[in-house]
């Protein structure tokens, strides 16, 4: 079965380390240079994520996330370094457009802001196992029926893309048209979407009923299959990572009170 | 006092008025293995649901009378903390599953972490219950990713795991191919050794009358009968009740030979004890509703020429496959996975070749969309709940017919006479999604027959249906071979097979095993196991007089 995680079981340091350690690190990651509010800041904790990427094998899986971004990086460059309402200085030209200082400056904000938080959420999410992440939530007292929800998303969405082949195959082998027009296709749309709904909502019952019988709603406390303690190198990380954001606060605080 | 006892237990569901269970009274010793068997809709499920507390719990309703297991009154304690003293596994394998968990380890260990069981005691239970079931090698793999026989044992496992005193077993291998289901009945076999008390639901009455110390036998939600096989299937009203008897059990029926009880013989042993009064000429009574034309009387329909097909490069699904496919009535058999599902796509065009080619009455079907060959060959699939879309029967079975351009009339014409010919007639105004499963398939094989294709190709038709829906699928299939049109069709059930069908396909990993009529393919007990297959008990009886 195809997965819909982005998680990369490759076994690394990365995947050992603890899921709360690693939100800690976003939490970190995310925070300081905002706090700081410093440009060099921002690109530090950058290529820290990428050190870290790398380190865990993850970088190539990364690369995606970035062509992703980058539309939306360079659209915000483009919009801002021209049009930016603080605009005076110009940096440099392309024919007839006029690139300003202040807007460049604002959009390399903007931007480096964007790809640190998405570099740091993708060290936590290609490197953790989500279920893993739900269990440990779980010990902390999360409801278990929302740690279900969580977990059953990530098995049902691609068994549900299965039976949207076969709704398919079926309404084709009927002589629905699926392919073809725009109109053509909005008419095939019904046929394949009501028997998906139609179909999860039979499977819901059953499967309540599955959980029921395995005692899913006994309200006993649970257990769990595996024990994460945190590791000597878990609790160095956030050591590390509390006093970095603890330093940035402070030196934040000093800041507004000089 | 005994061990499960029902006092004038009755239920209705809600918004109906009919009672689902209506005064069962009975009662059941510890270790028994109990089957329970009855026509679509008499009962069955209701009175599983009700033996772990679903009904009433679950599916709310009125409910009247006692049902207690020793002290503990099924009504009222809640599902959640029966479950581990009662089990339940019902039909659909894939909806058992918990759906949150990764590896088939996990899955099974769901149950035990949710009742809070100590860490050491789940890892020695898990792996206990792997061994027993025999998916030790499986233990890392998505349950998903099994086959329907291997994950309906992973259901089993998770739920033999929590050590119930009494097992429920709903047509537990109703969706399997013969070998999955022999997989579950030989580890459901194992338990009873235990002491475990067995309560079955299976319309497999062979199977039945193998293993069962009773049968409980239910019609309109009363019961008719609750004794021994032999009593059960002796009984000469067995027919009004919805319920053909084993094989067996017909042919001694036939014959007039009972054992010295004065009852019909139930099992293939009990039936060779009876060798010696078995008629000389019983191969003739054994073939007699076998009568195939001859091949010259059939036109080709698709030739199939070096048909080479995979999903994923490198594992072959069909390799180098020639075949002539005609108008005899052909069934194809094989195990899951054996690439049958496959071919049958390939001839309907929803699958292209890899190489290789397809020839429908001498036309190249590969260059042409699924669309434009819809008019001529029709393709039921598996699970009606894949077609379905309409709010009305009628309106389901005319939307084929109104896609390959016929006129509303002509649509409604053709619609109705497939309704009558599944025997719908009268549900026509009917939501679809409220009809039974069995039903519900019966509107889907409508819906292709309403098209009035030449060929018709049924993909499992025989699930869950019971033996008047058998009945209704072999009078369609009579129908439409006497209408001049090829039937094709994919069956896990060999008794059917060899009743209603004048060829038989054996496919074996994406080959050809064997092909011929059914007493030819059957004969060959050395490709049948190759295949892992089963002959219908007739040809086994044969065998074994011989």
């Amino acid at each position: 079965m195809k997965s819909i995680s982005l998680y990369v079981a490759n076994n690394s340091y990365l995947t050992k380390l603890h899921p709360f350690t690693k939100l800690l690190y976003i939490a970190a990651a995310v925070s300081i240079p905002l706090l700081s509010g410093r440009l060099w800041m921002f690109c530090t904790w950058i290529g820290v994520s990428l050190i870290i990427l790398t380190s865990g094998k993850l970088l190539r899986k990364t690369f995606p996330l970035i062509a992703f971004s980058f539309t939306i990086l360079l659209t915000i460059f483009l919009i801002h370094g021209l049009f930016h309402t603080g605009n005076t200085t110009v940096i440099f030209s392309i024919g007839p457009l006029h690139f300003y200082k202040e807007g460049v400056l604002y959009s390399a904000k903007i931007g480096l802001n964007i790809l640190n938080m998405l570099l740091s959420f993708a060290v936590f999410i290609l490197s953790t196992k989500p279920s893993e992440f739900v269990e440990e939530l779980e010990k902390k007292g999360f409801s278990p029926r929302f740690g279900y929800i969580i977990n059953s998303v990530f098995q049902i969405i691609p068994q549900m893309i299965g039976t949207m082949h076969t709704i398919a195959d079926a309404q084709r082998s009927r002589g629905t048209e699926t392919e073809g027009s725009l109109f053509t296709r909005a008419k095939a749309l019904i046929p394949l979407i009501s028997p998906v709904i139609a179909g999860s909502l039979i499977n819901t019952r059953e499967r309540a009923i599955a959980l029921e019988v395995r005692g899913f709603g006994s309200g006993i406390k649970r257990t769990y299959l595996t024990d994460h303690p945190k590791s000597k190198v878990d609790i160095l990380c956030r050591l590390i990572l509390y006093a970095a954001i603890l330093i940035a606060v402070c030196w934040r605080i000093t800041l507004c009170l000089i | 006092m005994s061990y499960i006892t029902a006092v004038n237990l009755k239920y209705r569901y809600p918004h109906t008025d009919r009672l689902a269970l209506n005064g069962l009274t009975f009662s059941i010793e510890k270790g028994e293995f109990i089957g329970i068997i009855g026509r679509n809709g008499a009962g069955k499920s209701t009175l599983c649901s009700a033996l772990i507390g679903l009904v009433p719990q679950f599916y709310k309703g009125a409910y009247g009378g006692k049902l207690l297991l020793e002290d503990t009154d099924l009504s009222i304690t809640p599902t959640a903390r029966l479950c581990s003293r009662i089990g339940l596994v019902f039909q659909n394998p894939f909806n058992q599953l918990s759906g949150a968990k990764d590896t088939v380890y996990e899955e099974i260990s769901f149950g035990l972490q949710n009742l809070g069981i100590p860490r050491d005691e789940i890892h020695r239970r898990v792996e206990e219950t792997m061994k027993l079931l025999d998916i030790s090698e499986f233990r890392d793999r998505n349950p998903f990713d099994l086959s329907g026989g291997q994950m309906q044992r992973v259901a089993l496992a998770g739920v033999l795991v929590m050590q119930p005193e009494v097992l429920l077993l709903d047509e537990p291998t109703s969706q399997l191919d013969p070998q999955g289901s022999e997989e579950v009945f030989h580890a459901v076999d194992k338990l009873t050794e235990s002491g475990i008390t067995i309560i079955m639901v299976e319309q497999k009455m062979e199977k039945l009358a193998d293993y069962c110390d009773r049968i409980l036998l239910l019609d309109d939600g009363k019961i008719v009968d609750f004794d021994t096989p032999q009593k059960i299937f002796s009984r000469p009203d067995l027919k009004e009740h919805g319920i053909c008897p084993p094989v067996i059990t017909k042919l001694f029926e036939d014959w007039q030979i009972q054992m010295e009880n004065g009852l019909y013989p139930v099992t293939l042993k009990e039936a060779l004890s009876l060798k010696k009064q078995i008629p000389s000429d019983f191969q003739k009574s054994i073939y007699q509703n076998q009568s195939h034309l001859p091949y010259s009387e059939y036109t080709v329909s698709f030739r199939i020429e070096d048909l080479f097909f995979y999903y994923q490069k490198g594992t072959p699904v069909i390799e180098n496959l020639s075949l002539t496919l005609d108008t005899r009535p052909t069934a194809i058999i094989g195990q899951n996975g054996a690439g049958k599902t496959t071919l049958v796509k390939l001839l309907k065009g929803l699958l292209k070749p890899v190489s290789g080619s397809i020839y429908y009455k001498k036309e190249d079907i590969s260059g042409k969309t699924v669309a434009m060959i819809a008019g001529q060959i029709g393709y039921v699939f598996q699970n009606p709940d894949d077609q379905i879309f309409k709010y009305t029967v009628l309106d389901e079975v005319m939307y084929g017919p109104l896609n390959i351009g016929m006129n509303k009339e002509a649509a409604k014409a053709h619609a109705l006479a497939a309704i009558r010919l599944v025997q719908l007639d009268g549900k026509e105004q009917k939501n679809p999604y409220d009809l039974e499963l069995s039903d519900r398939k019966m509107v889907s094989i409508a819906s292709i027959l309403a098209m009035d294709t030449d060929v018709i190709i049924l993909d499992e038709p025989t699930i869950a249906q019971d033996f008047e829906g058998r009945n209704i699928i072999r009078s369609i299939i009579e129908t439409l071979v006497s209408q001049g049109k090829s039937v094709l069709s994919i069956l896990h059930d060999m008794n059917f097979v060899a009743d209603c069908f004048s060829r038989v396909i054996i496919m074996v990993h994406g080959k050809v095993l064997a092909d011929g009529t059914p007493e030819e393919v059957f004969e060959k007990t050395k490709l049948l196991k190759q295949a892992k297959l089963e002959a219908p008990q007739k040809i086994q009886l044969c065998r074994l007089l011989e």
